[in-house]
């Protein structure tokens, strides 16, 4: 098969690959390079190597205080997202509700809507309704947007399982409840884990929606690393990223292991 | 006086304006093994899934066990049921999916159920799979595992939505007798749904013909094999041979009148004169040469080696049927011969509306 592929066409494969790697992995090569730099200054390659913006960065309390923030953000992002995206899931799988396609169509949006669109529009609705911008409106935001991921995840898992598996745990003694416990949650499980690793993610380094909604005493960690930048660009944002993404990395690989990611990647 | 395992009165049942169950009364007896057999679109699984309370009954009542189950949910029924697809729980064991409606039902204590799951097991011969998940079995192997967890809480009535219908054709074969051997040892009523008539008439004692959403015909497989009652029974129990035909009372004997001197003798009694429709199976119809003493004289259509049987397409006057033959004497296409159908082979299946 692979030799009917005429020469110029797998050679234009070829490049049109490494130029993906290259775009995709190029930005991480660079940060991860730059953070271990023993200069002063954010360049690439390094002039040295050292540790030493990482141990200014933990011991920095507007980073540590940041990362503080954006994780308790982000683990309670995950369990909103989750937990009502999962029902969500199952509701609209279960197609017995009236206007499914315009329900399933209103939870999406979020993931074409502009952010910054409805980062206005919900700072405006907080405003008149709740009044000041505080955690909790982030929360709020963040989960609107976290939500649509842990709801296409787990649609994905139960749209491949055998649609009879809760008319059989019916007959077989289990009362709606028990089978939704028993026997369908189990089922969703990859797609709610793999949903709610994007929904951390998301939370983790939205920056759109943080600057709108947050009050000025909350600093999450993406705005610290952009406000760093902006007025005293040193090569501790880039050790900052770097943490990030190995913390990203470290989560792939648990819930890897754990559950099997590729089952719901596809 | 003994209750019927399972009782249906008058069950009806509508989806918006279309009737698809059409009033069906039925009483089956405890140990029974019954099909429900029939063209597809003809109500048998609706039916099937309305005992075992996945479809809201629209009028009519279910009783199962003396309990009038019309209204309760399946939780609440005294029953199990085989998917067609198995519905296996893929994320349990063979063993917790056995277990599993023991737990449910909270039949027994823990100890009772883990061995009353492995005695199941082992009547499948299953049991050194037992820790498996169901995606590493096959096909067949599934099968078993989802009737090892429909007998092990011995429920009042076991429902079997065409559990055979995903299987190749040998495993077929041998998962029927297996059925059977289940039925015996287990003693279980049944109700079986099937579109294939060869299965019906082998593992059922009574086999419940359905045709748009009615029952046309029940009866033991023999008796409805060999008697079909009305045209569709007669087709749908297998190539049966349906002709129209003028039925005159000659000299007392009455015989089916194909065309002019040309009359199938039949038994004397089992009709009264005018035009009927006449059923007859093919492996009834006796080709004979023709210069024979006796038969009407046809002529041979077409001809199908079949291996341990040859099929015949024969025509007589303006009517075509089939028959199949040993293959001991045998006739060539467009031989003409002579044809003879025992009288008491011959069914009278009501008259033609001409």
């Amino acid at each position: 098969m692979v030799e009917a592929v005429p020469t110029g066409v797998r050679a234009a494969a070829v490049i049109f690959m490494l130029l993906v790697l290259a775009f995709v992995l190029g930005p991480l090569v660079v940060v991860a390079g730059v953070s271990f730099t023993a200069g002063d200054y954010v360049t690439f390659p390094p002039e040295g190597l050292s540790l030493r913006w990482y141990r200014a960065v933990l011991s920095a309390d507007v980073y540590t205080h940041s990362a503080i923030t954006s994780l308790r953000l982000a683990a309670l992002v995950t369990l909103a997202a989750t937990v009502i995206g999962t029902g969500v899931a199952v509701a609209l799988h279960r197609r017995r509700i009236p206007g499914t396609g315009f329900l399933s169509a209103l939870v999406l949006s979020p993931l074409v809507l502009p952010t910054i669109v409805f980062a206005l529009g919900l700072l405006m609705l907080w405003s008149s309704v709740v009044g000041r911008t505080s955690f909790y409106s982030l929360w709020l935001g963040h989960t609107v947007i976290a939500v649509p991921y842990v709801i296409r995840t787990t649609l994905a898992v139960l749209a491949t399982s055998d649609p009879f598996l809760e008319e059989a745990a019916r007959t077989m003694g289990a009362g709606p409840w028990r089978t939704l416990f028993h026997v369908t949650l189990p089922q969703c499980l990859p797609g709610i884990a793999a949903g709610g690793f994007f929904a951390f993610n998301i939370s983790f380094d939205e920056a759109i929606l943080s600057l709108f909604l947050r009050s000025p005493d909350i600093m999450t960690l993406p705005i610290q690393i952009y406000t760093q930048l902006e007025f005293s660009p040193d090569p501790s944002i880039a050790a900052a990223s770097a943490l990030m993404i190995a913390l990203t990395i470290f989560l792939i690989v648990a819930i890897d292991r754990l559950l099997g990611i590729q089952r719901v990647a596809a | 006086m003994t209750m019927a395992a399972v009782e249906l009165n008058c069950v009806t049942k509508s989806f918006g304006d279309v009737q698809v169950i059409k009033g069906v009364s039925l009483a089956i007896r405890k140990g029974e093994f019954v099909s429900l057999l029939g063209p597809s679109g003809c109500g048998k699984t609706t039916l099937l899934r309305m005992i075992a309370g996945l479809e809201k009954v629209t009028t009519g009542s279910i009783i199962i066990g003396g309990t009038n189950s019309t209204r309760l949910p399946p939780e609440r029924r005294d029953i199990a049921m085989v998917f067609q697809s198995y519905a296996l729980l893929p994320h349990l064991t063979v063993r917790e999916n056995v277990m599993f409606p023991l737990r449910m039902r909270r039949l027994g204590r823990k100890d009772e159920q883990q061995r009353r799951v492995d005695e199941v097991l082992e009547m499948v011969q299953l049991g050194h799979l037992a820790n498996r998940r169901p995606r590493e079995l096959s096909g067949g192997q599934q099968q078993r595992v989802a009737v090892a967890r429909a007998v092990v809480s011995r429920p009042q009535v076991l429902l079997l939505d065409e559990p055979l219908s995903n299987l190749d054709a040998r495993l077929r074969e041998s998962m029927q007798e297996e059925l059977i051997q289940l039925h015996r040892q287990t003693g279980l009523t049944t109700v079986f749904v099937t579109h294939d008539q060869e299965e019906a008439l082998s593992l059922s004692d009574r086999v419940v013909l359905l045709n748009e959403g009615r029952i046309e015909q029940e009866g033991a497989p023999t008796d409805l094999y060999s008697a079909p009652a009305t045209p569709f029974s007669a087709s749908f129990m297998g190539s049966s041979n349906l002709l129209d035909v003028q039925i005159e009372a000659a000299k007392g004997a009455p015989c089916a009148t194909l065309a002019p001197g040309s009359a199938l003798p039949l038994e004397p009694g089992c009709a009264a004169a005018g035009p009927a429709t006449i059923t007859f199976r093919q492996e009834d119809v006796q080709l004979l040469p023709a210069d024979a003493e006796e038969g009407i004289l046809a002529t041979v259509e077409t001809r199908l080696f079949l291996g341990s049987r040859i099929r015949y397409v024969i025509t007589a006057g303006a009517h075509r049927f089939r028959c199949l033959a040993s293959p001991g004497h045998s006739f060539a296409a467009g031989q003409a011969i002579r044809v003879r159908i025992p009288p008491g082979r011959i069914r009278v299946i009501g008259r033609t509306l001409a």
